[in-house]
């Protein structure tokens, strides 16, 4: 996917090995990640909401990104990246629905076709909100764990990445309980495994995962590809309580201490690409989309030196582009969309805003 | 409908200018539902070709129609209707039969508009799309001779599907020798159409698992309908059979 300026800027997705797949869902349980064995790359279409459930490969029996300028942008960056130097944080923010997760799936699908290990938490915010089982960690006594939420990345990071877990080898031995432990010297696939199949130690896994494979990626043997999405999510408020309804704050978690770890530019040899979202933030005005403002002081802090890329809604050849995609693949069925008048009220009702042209052509 | 039986009589009284006079066209029957405009008021034109057109095209009696607009007294338009190229009258008396205490936004969320803005991770809420969906799917899973059979317009399918829904003769209870007979009697369109879309939202309403959201049930019955099978269809054919059944009663009908 060689991506430079053209004047219909959609690029067909090429097919990746069977090994390679991505889950790029929003929803990690209805992810795209279905394991058929010639299934296109899984990227989503447009939309951000909504392709849990509706798999733009049921619909389209393909799966298509628009190519843009803010995804062209960070790879620029990214192939220009001196891996010697400390990570770069890309943060890609802007208003609702213009297109910032999508971004994050081209960049990803990019790295991945490159053969790098792609570290990808598809919401961030689920980690801190609806948790049903919560429990006081074993490592730390402060912290508590989310055994389902990790289970899933797990499960998740496993399918993306089966090639790198039998090559990277952890560097410390780790003691689970009295039983079991985990040599050093032995393969990371099997801290997965093991986090997957006891599942009270998933969080302990994910967080030894995250450590080991943030220390080894200075060593060159790999690249090393954090995306976070929602990452506004560890620095503000969680909505969980403990047993006396008192509020836990971000740091208690273990998920979110081990993530914080990882988002700092402390590690060399990869990239770390971050995106804002409001959508499924706590405590935070609808309207508030600038870093600032979602990200608060603690967490604009934390990030501090970082390349902000702004994703705006669609200029006008963008809208073009993809009302003739949609026009192509007959998803625009009513007879008037068809038209000059149709397409002039599209315009206007949508604000060339990527989400809300969807959503308005769905039901057209 | 019942029969046209005599309504109490009601005074009306304040006549102010362009309200209507009170017009009794049987002696002691009044009108219990009337607008408040009175004949004279002209409906207003909200389609945008109409004025688009180069005065030089009209014939004489449209520029003699727009003369007379311009010293006519025009109801105003209510709030729902648009000049927009993508509406629909029968989607916009559809949603306001399945609006519930006055909730337009719900009910026009469930069957067209998205709801942006609110849950961030939904099933479509709209019936339109559902049914776009279901049949994006069966016609990729369709071999080719299949597939232009299948119809993916959404708003074809339901037009479609309420048409197939309509019944063609109804029945009326009438009052003859202190019984109510049922007797079957020639519906107007009107009626037929309110007929089906009313059987379709009670139909979705009420026979339904609890859990079932009202646009995938809705989706499912008119796709149902679209093939003149499900309970719809048959309630439209129970209906047939009874005025069938009542052909004897015919009699009793004097309009």
């Amino acid at each position: 996917t060689m991506l430079k300026g053209m004047t219909r800027l959609i690029s067909r997705v090429h097919k990746l090995d069977p090994g390679r797949l991505l889950h790029t869902g929003t929803q990690a349980p209805q992810n795209l990640a279905a394991h058929l064995d010639d299934q296109v790359s899984s990227e989503r279409r447009r939309a951000i909401s909504r392709t849990s459930e509706n798999d733009p490969v049921k619909t389209f029996n393909e799966a298509c990104l628009m190519v843009r300028k803010p995804a062209l942008e960070l790879l620029h960056h990214l192939k220009n990246t001196n891996f010697a130097h400390p990570a770069v944080r890309y943060v890609l923010y802007g208003e609702k629905g213009t297109g910032k997760t999508l971004s994050l799936c081209h960049i990803i699908h990019f790295c991945a076709k490159q053969d790098w290990l792609v570290l990808h938490i598809p919401d961030a915010h689920l980690w801190v909100k609806n948790c049903r089982d919560l429990m006081q960690s074993t490592y730390n006594k402060q912290r508590f764990d989310q055994p389902l939420e990790a289970s899933i990345w797990l499960k998740n990071f496993k399918t993306a990445n089966e090639r790198f877990l039998s090559q990277i080898k952890t560097q410390e031995k780790y003691v689970w309980n009295k039983r079991e432990s985990t040599e050093q010297g032995s393969p990371l696939g099997e801290v997965v495994e093991q986090g997957m199949t006891r599942v009270r130690s998933a969080t302990d896994a994910v967080g030894i995962v995250l450590k080991e494979l943030k220390r080894q990626s200075s060593l060159g043997t790999f690249r090393l590809l954090v995306a976070v999405d929602g990452v506004n999510a560890l620095w503000g408020k969680t909505t969980l309580k403990r047993e006396d309804k008192s509020p836990i704050a971000p740091e208690e978690l273990a998920l979110i201490y081990n993530l914080r770890k990882v988002v700092r530019n402390d590690w060399n040899g990869g990239a770390i690409v971050l995106t804002l979202s409001q959508t499924g933030s706590l405590f935070k005005p609808r309207k508030a989309w600038l870093p600032q403002e979602l990200l608060g002081k603690e967490g604009f802090d934390a990030l501090d030196p970082f390349i902000p890329i702004l994703v705006s809604n669609y200029n006008p050849k963008e809208f073009e582009s993809c009302l003739q995609y949609y026009l192509e693949n007959s998803w625009l069925q009513h007879e008037k969309a068809h038209t000059e008048e149709g397409k002039r009220e599209l315009l206007f009702l949508s604000n060339s805003n990527p989400g809300q042209l969807e959503r308005l052509c769905a039901c057209l | 409908m019942a029969a046209p039986a005599v309504k109490a009589v009601r005074r009306w009284s304040g006549l102010t200018l362009g309200l209507r006079s009170v017009v009794l066209r049987l002696p002691g029957v009044t009108q219990v539902r009337w607008s408040r405009y009175g004949p004279e008021y002209r409906d207003p034109q909200v389609d945008k070709e109409y004025y688009r057109k180069p005065l030089a095209e009209l014939t004489e009696e449209e520029k003699y129609d727009r003369e007379l607009r311009k010293t006519q007294h025009i109801k105003a338009a209510p709030a729902m209707k648009t000049s927009s190229v993508f509406e629909d009258p029968l989607i916009s008396k559809f949603t306001n039969m399945m609006m519930k205490g006055g909730n337009k936004v719900l009910a026009r969320s469930l069957m067209t508009q998205e709801v942006w803005g609110s849950l961030f991770h939904c099933i479509p809420l709209q019936t339109l799309e559902a049914l776009k969906r279901k049949q994006f799917e069966k016609y990729h899973a369709a071999p080719a001779e299949e597939q232009a059979t299948i119809e993916r317009n959404p708003y074809t399918i339901f037009h479609q599907a309420l048409k197939n829904c309509e019944p063609v003769i109804g029945l009326v209870p009438i009052l003859k020798g202190g019984h109510f007979y049922q007797v079957p009697v020639p519906l107007a369109d009107r009626r037929r159409r309110f007929l089906a879309m009313k059987w379709m939202i009670t139909e979705c309403r009420e026979k339904k698992h609890r859990r079932v959201l009202m646009p995938e049930k809705l989706s499912h019955e008119l796709l149902q309908a679209f093939q003149n099978q499900g309970p719809v269809i048959k309630r439209k054919h129970d209906m047939h059979k009874m005025a069938e059944a009542n052909r004897a009663l015919a009699h009793y009908r004097w309009w």
